[in-house]
């Protein structure tokens, strides 16, 4: 370890950290635009100049690493006037239209300009201008505005050393260079609307999130990816019970700083329902119940004979998968089965620059696999519920891409299914019993990726209308059958329950997934196969 | 002082090797051959040599800092991008004599350990790219490059690679990232290109007119080459005159002569009879010196205590007729279309002195423009930004203010208002930002 004294503390660092990272192990915010921890370093915005005794000039942050024995000033007077500077120069050509800017409030130039900019410029000239890329859409995701681009080129970067498909670049030269696809077409890779992240201003912004929300009125909760087994971290961005974004949260073993298009596009409407109340069949007609009734109507229903068989998910949490596995399987002894789809194959890099690829659709076939419930695919699971003498339990409607087959919606047609479901589909149109399910972000859990890292996810809000989690549904029934069962369940409990018993989670505890970017667990986790 | 760099100007045929070898040439490379890197670098050393390109910094040192156990290829690249405004000495060198180019390039190549040098030379010196092209070929067909060169077992390969034209790439790390076949950006420093330059592996960065003095010192020695000029600042120096000069072109002189005694003597004085009002001594990036200093020597030493830089030896001339308003616009210009765009303050500050003067010009001057004239000049360089073209378009922002502010005052003071309400008001650029649209 090195020592060295930033603004009169002794800091304490590893070799080949720069003073930036130092800095911050003290908390002193040293500004950046061009620097990103997970991008090269090219020292060329020129904002985190510091003063380092002995050294004639002022040196970047960024780009110095740290010495042994350095003395580094961060806010000297020297510092203070060059990064005042600094910032006029940015602001010269910058538009000013942050009333209109969807970057506003979590905009470094804004932050910056508070912190280190003057209250005034000296510029009176004619701002520069690009016309034609003022609010053009480069790709599916991304929306430019050049006017505002500060060329740090961090989304150059990005598409360079993370995404590797060198699509953006700076053309022209000097005041007047701007970005651009390389060779003009659009700017649709798989992780695009990250070059619009690392923006630190409103250049690059995503076309799904402008102007749904002023951030500072959003709130923040977070959570995993449910798009497939990797289990991105992300941040949900929500605002009056509606998801206005995903953003990727850094977690360097898993998605690094990134995601990918596909996973953040799932925020759109994931809170949004068409089952709001529990329904039953009667006549032909669904008709609107309480849960009271509900919950009996379900337990006769799995007591029936011939016995009754459930479809799982893979995309139900830890705990709720535990509960499927404890009540359903072993005191009702009943046949279950978690469909796995494949999906399209997703990856993304994480923060040690590794790829790391999908290995189905779902965020928790580990945690299925950990307990032991049969995976199945299509193929299997078509037999399945075409074998089912009895009625059927679907606890997802999603569970599978088949279920939403004209082949399911045959099969299903004249049996007594009761359907689990947030979503209008081919199942809950032909359901017996119809119960409203909390959506993702309405339900706390925690999910096994395929990378083996158990990681907890927060419910952003309670469950809309009158649906239930799954975990209190599978727990209502416990009550209802008279089993033994904690009084004061919630996700929490379970998953102390969960790590009792199950030898693979052995250990973890709840705060402890929360504190740290999720726990690596004991047993292998393996593909479908 | 005899011609040594353009001994052969004026001579017949003085670009072929037959020429070249007839007066002398090629005999230093056979002696350079037989003797020990080190005692080539000692050589240099002891000449003083220092770097030609307007940095000044000593040669023999620079070729010292390449490691000497590093397993991987090292490389020479001789820069012949010339882009400064106002030099044109390297292109005289190629012009006259690229042979003795060549012949220090293989010097250079065996003093550091090269098997491959490349001259990076200006795309717009296609007919140069050509001659060099030419006397490479003539090179290696008499034995002078090639494989096992004279039986002493070093090979040595020249390329010579035009650039597109962008002043940027004159910068030695910019160079390399251009060789490299990406944007010419000028990279961060440390790591020196010594250690890792082009393709990563340690590399040396030589003006022209420095490699062609190479063979000048081993032939005749180094303490030969000491002997001339002034004691720190040694050797025959080219300088490439333009302006208000009777006889503009380049002169060879040796250094610690007078500026007075290139213009008036060699250049026949400032054109028409005129008085000199200024000169700027090396290169457009250099800061300006009023004509009272035109009696200082032409040697590093006296140009830096005369504020002002000998820089790559193109000497600007003046004289009473120019508005240094419209001097410092035109300058500028060209810095202005000439940052790469990587720093903040040279980016934004180039483009944003240039408007300030432009409109000065104009008419429509303001006195706080001044001020704000050296606000940016004071934070755009002395290592505000990686490389020196912050310091390129600054340092004659400050001198022009410094000797001639009067005449910016002069230009603010009768200027016209600017009407409060709506400025600005000028047309400064054609409706979109494109520089030149």
């Amino acid at each position: 370890m090195l020592k060295l004294t930033i603004d009169g503390t002794e800091v304490q660092v590893a070799p080949g950290t720069n003073l930036v990272e130092a800095a911050a192990t003290i908390g002193i915010d040293i500004p950046t635009y061009c620097y990103h921890p997970g991008l090269s370093v090219v020292g060329q915005c020129r904002i985190c100049f510091v003063e380092v005794e002995g050294m004639p000039r002022l040196v970047t942050a960024c780009s110095t690493e740290a010495r042994d024995g350095m003395v580094v000033l961060t806010a000297s007077p020297r510092v203070k006037d060059a990064r005042a500077a600094v910032m006029e120069f940015l602001l010269e050509n910058h538009p000013l239209d942050c009333p209109v800017c969807d970057q506003a409030g979590e905009c470094f130039l804004q932050d910056y300009s508070v912190e280190h900019g003057l209250d005034t410029t000296h510029m009176v000239d004619i701002r520069r201008t690009f016309p034609g890329l003022e609010r053009r859409l480069i790709g599916p995701h991304v929306v430019q505005n050049q006017n505002r681009c500060i060329h740090c080129t961090r989304c150059v970067r990005f598409t360079q050393e993370i995404s590797e498909t060198h699509d953006l670049t700076m053309k022209s030269r000097g005041n007047h260079s701007y970005i651009d696809t390389f060779d003009g077409g659009p700017f649709d890779n798989p992780w695009s609307a990250c070059a619009a992240d690392v923006c630190p201003v409103g250049a690059l912004t995503v076309k799904e999130f402008r102007f749904r929300a002023r951030v500072w009125h959003l709130e923040d909760t977070e959570s995993i990816c449910p798009g497939c087994s990797i289990g991105c971290n992300v941040t949900v961005g929500h605002l009056d019970r509606e998801v206005h974004r995903f953003l990727p949260r850094h977690n360097a073993e898993v998605n690094g700083w990134w995601m990918c298009d596909y996973g953040r596009c799932l925020a759109q409407g994931i809170e949004e329902r068409d089952v709001a109340r529990p329904a039953a069949r009667s006549g032909g007609e669904l008709r609107p119940i309480a849960w009271s009734e509900a919950v009996p109507m379900l337990v006769e229903l799995l007591q029936s004979r011939p016995a009754a068989r459930v479809v799982a998910s893979a995309n139900l949490s830890n705990e709720v998968l535990y509960l499927v596995k404890k009540v359903l399987v072993g005191q009702l002894g009943l046949e279950v089965v978690v469909p796995v789809d494949r999906g399209r194959p997703r990856r993304i890099k994480n923060g040690h620059g590794q790829w790391i690829d999908s290995v189905d659709a779902h965020p928790n076939s580990g945690g299925a696999r950990l307990l032991g419930l049969p995976l199945v695919d299509a193929g299997q699971l078509a037999r399945f519920v075409g074998a089912a003498n009895g009625p059927l339990l679907m606890l997802d409607e999603r569970a599978h891409p088949w279920l939403a087959s004209d082949e399911a919606a045959a099969t299903l047609a004249a049996r007594t299914v009761a359907v689990f479901a947030r979503c209008e589909t081919v199942l809950t149109r032909s359901a017996s019993l119809l119960l409203p399910a909390a959506s993702w972000v309405e339900t706390e859990g925690t999910y096994t990726s395929s990378t083996g890292r158990v990681q907890l996810a927060r419910a952003a809000f309670t469950p809309g209308a009158q649906a239930w989690p799954a975990w209190r549904l599978l727990h209502g029934l416990q009550a209802a059958l008279g089993i033994p069962s904690d009084p004061d369940a919630r996700p929490e409990r379970l998953f102390a329950e969960l790590t009792a018993t199950v030898p693979a989670f052995t250990g973890m505890t709840y705060r402890g997934l929360a504190r740290q970017p999720g726990l690596p667990v004991a047993a292998e986790v393996s593909d479908v196969g | 002082m005899e011609p040594i760099l353009l001994r052969a100007r004026g001579t017949k045929n003085s670009r072929s090797i037959a020429a070249y070898r007839s007066a002398g040439g090629y005999r230093a490379i056979a002696k350079a051959l037989k003797m020990e890197p080190a005692a080539v670098i000692a050589e240099v050393k002891a000449s003083g040599l220092r770097g030609r390109g307007g940095a000044g910094f000593p040669t023999g040192v620079k070729w010292g800092f390449v490691p000497k156990d590093s397993p991987k290829p090292k490389y020479l690249i001789c820069n012949a991008d010339e882009s400064e405004p106002g030099t044109f000495k390297d292109r005289e060198i190629i012009h006259v004599d690229p042979h003795m180019l060549i012949e220090g390039i293989a010097i250079s190549s065996h003093a550091i350990g090269a098997n491959v040098a490349y001259i990076y030379i200006r795309g717009e010196f296609h007919a140069e790219a050509l001659m060099l092209e030419a006397a490479i070929a003539e090179a290696a067909g008499a034995g002078f490059l090639g494989k096992n060169i004279l039986g002493s077992g070093f090979d040595l390969e020249v390329h010579v690679h035009r650039g597109a034209g962008a002043y940027i790439c004159g910068e030695e790390t910019a160079l390399i990232e251009s060789l490299e076949g990406k944007r010419g950006l000028p990279r961060l420093k440390p790591p020196f290109p010594a250690v890792v330059g082009l393709f990563g592996c340690p590399t040396v960065v030589n003006n022209v007119e420095t490699l062609a003095c190479v063979p000048h010192i081993l032939e005749r020695g180094g303490a030969w080459y000491a002997a001339i000029g002034t004691e720190r600042s040694t050797g025959p120096k080219l300088f490439s005159v333009s302006g208000h000069v009777n006889r503009p072109g380049v002169y060879e002189v040796a250094m610690g002569v007078s500026f007075r005694e290139i213009i008036d003597g060699l250049c026949g004085g400032v054109r028409g009879g005129r008085a000199l009002k200024a000169f700027i001594p090396g290169g457009s990036s250099c800061p300006v010196l009023p004509a009272d200093k035109v009696d200082i020597g032409c040697d590093f030493e006296s140009v830096a205590a005369a504020g002002s830089m000998l820089g790559s030896g193109g000497l600007i001339v003046m004289d009473e007729t120019v508005d240094m308003v419209w001097a410092l616009e035109n300058l500028l210009t060209f810095y202005a279309h000439e940052s790469c765009g990587q720093c903040t303050p040279c980016r934004e500050g180039s483009d944003w002195a240039l408007d300030v003067v432009r409109r000065i010009r104009r008419g429509f001057g303001r006195p706080q423009d001044l001020e704000t004239l050296e606000r940016i000049a004071r934070f755009a360089s002395q290592g505000m930004t990686i490389c020196p073209l912050g310091d390129a378009f600054c340092e004659p922002i400050k001198s022009f203010l410094k000797h001639f502010g009067h005449e910016f005052e002069a230009a603010i003071a009768a200027a016209q208002p600017l009407p409060a309400a709506k400025t600005p008001v000028l047309p400064l650029r054609s409706g979109h930002g494109w520089y030149g649209s």
